[in-house]
């Protein structure tokens, strides 16, 4: 036994010394965001203004727009203007990367602009400051009312350079705009950028609205409408405004959400006393039965690939979240942890799913597999509910309704955002008290 | 209302004397049954459910902790020994000593300054400057000589790991905690994909980089794997932005080739 | 050791007594029996002694005893009145997720128009809304203003 231990160990010896290469294992880094310097984009002026833009400090506002994004990303630490140690114009150059290290930076944005004609046109850079090297490098024209989504178009470019995944800046959200007392909402859709700008209301408040989502495309919105008093799924389209009922349903349709080729609308119907999931095709018209079952079955979402649904049901006794294949076979039931379950949300990555969990008298946001393992639970409060995911699948967007006293008075609603690690969890600034948002894809690929 | 509270106490005051009465009996048996912990356990798992990364955050934390208690210890060291060696060129020795305690303390932003001459690829290295740098190392090296001393002690059971590695345990440690500190790790990753990046470093006696290589650097253009090249600069900054690394001080042939393997998923898993 | 028992005995003597006490001022103080709401507040009336709504357990649509007698006297009140349509509006409180809400509005609105129709009315003078947590009647956040929006009303519609 021993000789054996020797030869073993003998062996090792030999072998690595005939290997010679020494190698070290890295596990553990720096977890900070990363220190990033976004140069103001560096202006060539033919005119001071452009209608109502004031064109020379359109550079630094643009800069401006991407800072604020990168900081509310959580992974990025964009380090402050009066530090820099060059000016604008670097933008023609290269930088000097050893005075940018200096202040600790590791990448670099510069670029510029020029508005000819009616015509933006921009530039940019993106500097690896410790390789001193170029990252990547776009340019491109757009009309110059079009300057904030610029900003976000640049930041979404840069940040997928630098994380490997896709964007989510030059995004919108669509959600319900809500006023008045708890007793008498008034309620209206509205739709505003990612970074709260470009707020517009889509309808006038005279009806309840609820529940809006997009379709892929960004141009279409499924919601719920009382209008006349017949609670029913709508379909709207936002460059038009034309709308309309979907379906030709007996009775209240709620809890619409678009497929995710855009082509169906998947929802639920409620007849009697029991609530089953719907699909309609928006092409044929034709509309078809997913459950059937005496217990309510709400809150459909399709896996971004078509095949399954993830949906709420009751027919346990309480609320709990169960997937099938879209036609309506092979249920299984996913979610068996403590307390209740509700709106499940399908990943546009595909692997999670986002949900509300109910226990103990709190709301938690959350994430699990799709098998409904790994269950992790994001955020806690009084109340909460409604995921919608960023188009990367990295960030949630939810409402969170609170009051300042047990009496119901200071109610407010806001929509807050959390990325699925749980960290970085911050309030979307809306105009109005705010609900049911739901996050558009990317306008631009 | 007054009758009703009489009502009220009399029964409760029954009631008292009752359970006082009976409620030994109860206790006695459940006394010899392992703890009642069953309600603990529920709420324990509620809270394992909560994110991950946080538990990541404060692993690193504890090991920043631990690298500066352990720099305390080692900086305490040489002092005495520098005092002696060179009383007669540096006038204030206590002074100088002290800076160099900041500097060291601040490890990688203040540790870039000579590295950025070196890596700049476009100015010519100087001559001038490597001699200064070289003396700065010389200095740095003497730290380190006592505080591998120190630690050699402490790990002398995990004498193996030389076998395996040719760096004796607390030289790797070094060398593995400089670059815990440059490696900005990217906060996006998914954590469930193999992103181990395996950088090949060619090293001068200094401790800076000649080469360094990207052993699978045909994996970073393959489409899908934009997570990897990510992976792959952030490693290859952590290096350039750490240079001089943390070498020993002997032993040149044996690591003048050196293989770091960046692996994050334990910190993306937590 | 005789002092460590003694002292478990008044901490679990403490706490049964408090079970007690909770017990007893739960039942004074409120109007609710079981999780269902049995007060007069915020209760209008369709007619002299018809009151217009029932209330339900947290997450149920079962009707009790008290709400079966109150939709008896409805189906009176509406057997005398032939010409008279109403709506049943189903209500939830806001502990839950407005999706489900809905769905549990409709479920409770329904269980009141079919025991109205075992009584003989007509379905097509019943329609039947359900307006989820939408439109509490009491907005505070307590077990009472909860108990209170669990309701399904009977509004006359001519």
């Amino acid at each position: 036994m021993k000789k054996l231990i020797y030869i073993f160990l003998i062996n090792i010896f030999i072998t690595n010394y005939s290997s010679a290469l020494i190698e070290v294992d890295i596990t553990r880094g720096n977890l900070d965001p990363l220190p990033i310097a976004v140069s103001p984009l560096h202006v060539d002026i033919k005119s001071e203004k452009y209608k109502e833009i004031n064109v020379k400090e359109l550079g630094e506002k643009i800069s401006g727009i991407i800072e604020k994004n990168f900081k509310n990303t959580g992974l990025f630490n964009p380090l402050k203007k009066d530090a820099f140690v060059q000016k604008p114009d670097i933008a023609h150059v290269k930088p000097r990367f050893e005075d940018w290290r200096l202040i600790k930076a590791q990448a670099l944005v510069t670029g510029k602009l020029l508005i000819s004609g009616d015509k933006l046109k921009v530039e940019f850079r993106l500097w690896d400051l410790a390789a001193a090297q170029e990252m990547t490098a776009l340019a491109f024209t757009t009309t110059p009312s079009n300057w904030r989504r610029v900003a976000h178009i640049i930041s979404d470019k840069i940040y997928e350079r630098l994380t490997g995944e896709e964007g989510y800046f030059d995004t919108r959200i669509i959600y319900v705009a809500e006023s008045g007392p708890k007793t008498q909402r008034v309620k209206k859709l509205a739709i505003m950028d990612q970074d709260g700008f470009n707020t517009k209301y889509l309808t006038l408040g005279n009806e309840l609205v609820l529940t809006p989502r997009f379709n892929p495309t960004n141009q279409m919105v499924t919601y719920m409408s009382y209008f006349r008093n017949m609670p029913r799924v709508y379909l709207l389209d936002i460059e038009t405004g034309t709308q309309e009922v979907v379906g030709n349903f007996p009775g209240m349709t709620f809890a619409p959400r678009f497929s995710p080729d855009g082509k169906k609308i998947i929802m639920s119907f409620a007849k009697d006393g029991n609530s089953d999931i719907f699909t309609m095709d928006l092409e044929t018209r034709l509309v078809e039965r997913i459950t059937e079952h005496s217990s309510i079955d709400t809150s459909p979402s399709f896996s971004p690939d078509g095949k399954f649904i993830a949906f709420n049901s009751d027919r346990s006794g309480l609320q709990q979240i169960y997937v099938m294949r879209s036609d309506g076979s092979n249920v299984k039931r996913i979610t068996f942890g403590k307390g209740i379950y509700g709106t499940p949300v399908w990943s546009p990555r595909g692997d999670l799913i986002a949900f509300t969990k109910m226990h103990k008298g709190r709301f938690y946001i959350g994430v699990m597999r799709t098998d409904g393992t790994g269950e992790r639970l994001l955020t806690e409060n009084y109340y909460q509910e409604a995921p919608s995911w960023s188009p990367n699948g990295r960030v949630l967007v939810f409402y969170r309704e609170t009051k300042s006293g047990s009496k119901g008075e200071g109610f407010s609603a806001k929509l807050w955002s959390i990325d699925i690690t749980g960290y970085n969890e911050r309030r979307l600034s809306t105009k109005t008290d705010a609900s049911d948002p739901s996050w558009s894809s990317l306008l631009t690929k | 209302m007054i009758r009703s509270l009489i009502y009220s106490l009399t029964f409760h005051s029954v009631m008292i004397l009752l359970t006082v009465l009976s409620l030994p009996f109860m206790i006695r048996e459940p006394v010899e049954l392992p703890p009642i912990v069953s309600v603990e356990l529920i709420q324990i798992s509620d809270k394992t459910m909560i994110p991950y990364a946080p538990k990541a955050r404060k692993i690193i934390e504890d090991t920043k902790k631990k690298e500066v208690e352990k720099r305390v210890v080692s900086e305490q060291a040489p002092p005495s020994a520098k005092a002696k060696e060179k009383p007669d060129r540096i006038p204030l020795p206590n002074k100088k000593e002290e800076e160099k305690k900041i500097i060291k303390k601040k490890q990688n932003p203040e540790e870039i300054k000579p590295q950025i001459r070196q890596s700049s690829e476009f100015e010519k290295k100087e001559v001038v400057d490597t001699n200064q740098i070289a003396a700065l190392i010389d200095k740095a090296k003497q730290i380190e000589a006592t505080e591998k001393k120190d630690s050699k002690k402490i790990t002398q059971s995990n004498q193996k790991n030389s076998f395996a590695t040719g760096l004796t345990l607390s030289e790797e440690d070094a060398l593995r905690a400089q670059i815990f500190g440059c490696w900005s790790v990217p906060l996006g990753l998914p954590y469930d994909q193999n992103l181990l990046v395996r950088i090949k470093l060619e090293l001068k006696q200094d401790g800076t980089i000649l080469n360094s290589e990207i052993l699978d650097h045909e994996r970073m253009n393959r489409p899908g794997q934009k997570f990897y090249k990510v992976l792959a600069e952030s490693a290859l900054r952590a290096v350039r932005m750490c240079q001089p690394l943390k070498v020993p001080p002997t032993g040149y042939d044996k690591w003048k080739d050196l293989q770091l393997n960046f692996n994050p998923e334990e910190m993306l898993k937590g | 050791m005789t002092l460590k028992s003694n002292l478990k005995n008044i901490l679990l003597v403490i706490f049964t007594t408090l079970l007690f006490s909770a017990c007893s001022t739960a039942k004074k103080s409120a109007d609710i029996e079981g999780d269902v709401y049995t007060g007069k507040e915020t209760v209008e009336y369709l007619a002299a002694g018809v009151p217009d709504r029932v209330f339900f357990a947290t997450n149920k649509s079962s009707l009790t005893t008290a709400s079966r007698a109150t939709l008896r006297k409805q189906a009176t009140f509406l057997r005398k009145n032939k010409n008279l349509n109403v709506v049943i509006e189903g209500h939830a409180d806001e502990r839950g997720t407005r999706e489900y809400n809905l769905a549990l509005g409709e479920r409770r609105a329904n269980a009141a128009r079919d025991y109205l129709m075992t009584y003989g009315i007509s379905g097509k003078r019943l329609s039947v809304i359900s307006y989820g947590k939408e439109k509490p009647v009491n907005p505070k956040s307590s077990p009472i203003s909860w108990s209170q929006n669990r309701r399904s009303v009977t509004v006359k519609v001519n």
